[in-house]
């Protein structure tokens, strides 16, 4: 049984009604229809995913932005569901690595039910497919001009202590980074950020020239620090983030954790409704 | 080879420790390596590890094959081969089944090549009939 979770979440209350007009029409059309749930003030997302499991059902479907599917998974806590996201955002990262990139091609996607199963990401207890960002942040640096990405990757280096695999720390002045499972320019053969392979990508930026910031915006704007030079880049299966304490982790814009901070990856765990244009 | 082995490196080094890391603890990998930092602790992997200019690395290196043009205070145990660059300074004990020295390394310790080299042996005579020599010292 297909469970969906509707979220208007900021989109105006007159697009929002007309995308889940749509939504129904479309999934009565591919024949999967199933209990749609729309959160409410009363009724969050969490309390959504209790009632799809006490019901019995097998498949769950996030209808509304990255959020709205990052909450799902957070509510989740490990339970055995099928997951699926149809965008109601036309901007959606998620959408565009799992290859979803609209409310027609999302529903058409769980019609199609092509299953991968990819790793999961664990942290402070919430769970993640995508990438968590500390310091400078592609999201601002791509929607940037060229003098305020300047100002943003010339700001002051912060020193990180990180901790790796139980095994060593590391110890670095750098503008920021990320920890990557999927990003949007992630691909099966990529050695970044690759979902299927059991690891999580720690990329970290050291302080750059006003000269290579101008050559590597692009790259740094789509979160590929690996082609910044001086990058550093580990692949691991458990990253503490130890020091500066109080030092933001943030999830697409939203801090979801703060240092000390542990992320962990839990190999194949989520079965994962993908298209056909997914990027990994 | 020096320069095959640099470009696999540089093209797939799973693994890069920036100029401005000190990592303290042991660093596995399953992949190739490429440190530009500073390293205290052991370097294990399978693979192949390069240590740049300017890196030091106080501590063990085991590896399958080693490009070194950095500092290391310590043993390098590399199964295939082992090319010591003109800015290498080595202090330790080196063992491996092919060398390479280039003029102006500095190495200080006992040198053992593989023993348990019909393949080394084979690798080195592969590599002569290249007309190039196997094994360069000062």
């Amino acid at each position: 049984m297909y469970y969906y979770i509707v979220d208007q979440n900021h989109l105006p209350l007159e697009k929002f009604e007309r995308l889940q007009t749509q939504l129904q029409g479309l999934l009565a059309e591919f024949k999967i229809a199933g209990e749609v749930a729309r959160v409410t003030p009363l009724r969050n997302i969490t309390d959504l995913v209790n009632t799809a499991s006490q019901r019995g059902a097998k498949t769950l479907v996030a209808c509304g932005s990255d959020d709205t599917f990052n909450q799902m998974l957070a509510a989740l806590k490990g339970r055995d569901f099928t997951a699926g996201f149809i965008p109601f955002d036309e901007n959606s990262i998620l959408a565009k690595i799992l290859g979803t990139e609209n409310l027609f091609t999302g529903v058409k996607t769980i019609a199609a039910r092509r299953i991968e199963k990819i790793d999961l990401a664990k942290i402070s207890g919430n769970y993640f497919i995508s990438f968590l960002e500390f310091g400078v942040m592609s999201q601002n640096i791509k929607d940037a001009t060229l003098w305020q990405s300047l100002k943003l990757l010339s700001s002051e280096s912060k020193s990180f202590t990180i901790r790796i695999d139980d095994s060593y720390n590391v110890t670095i002045n750098g503008q920021g980074g990320l920890v990557a499972n999927i990003r949007s320019s992630s691909a099966h053969n990529e050695r970044i950020a690759n979902p299927t392979d059991g690891n999580l990508d720690l990329l970290i930026l050291e302080k750059l020239s006003k000269m290579q910031i101008l050559a590597h915006r692009k790259a740094i704007g789509e979160g590929c620090l690996e082609k910044v030079p001086n990058t550093t880049v580990i692949k691991c299966k458990k990253i503490e983030f130890l020091e500066p304490r109080g030092f933001s982790l943030t999830m697409l814009g939203r801090v979801v954790a703060k240092f000390p901070a542990t992320v962990e990856i839990i190999p194949q765990r989520l079965r994962m409704i993908v298209g056909k244009s997914r990027t990994f | 080879m020096e320069k095959d082995l640099d470009e696999n490196l540089s093209a797939q080094a799973e693994t890069v420790v920036g100029p401005s890391v000190k990592i303290q603890g042991d660093l596995n990998s399953e992949g190739n390596i490429r440190i530009e930092g500073q390293v205290a602790g052991k370097v294990t992997t399978s693979q192949s590890v390069f240590v740049n200019q300017g890196a030091h690395i106080a501590a063990d290196i085991l590896a399958g094959n080693a490009i070194v043009g950095g500092e290391v205070q310590g043993n390098l145990k590399i199964s295939g081969h082992l090319i010591l660059q003109s800015t290498a300074k080595i202090s330790g004990d080196i063992s491996c089944a092919i060398l390479r020295v280039e003029d102006g390394a500095q190495f200080t310790g006992k040198c053992a090549m593989n023993s348990n080299g019909n393949s080394a042996h084979g690798k080195k005579e592969a590599y002569n009939r290249e007309k190039e020599p196997a094994l360069e010292t000062e």
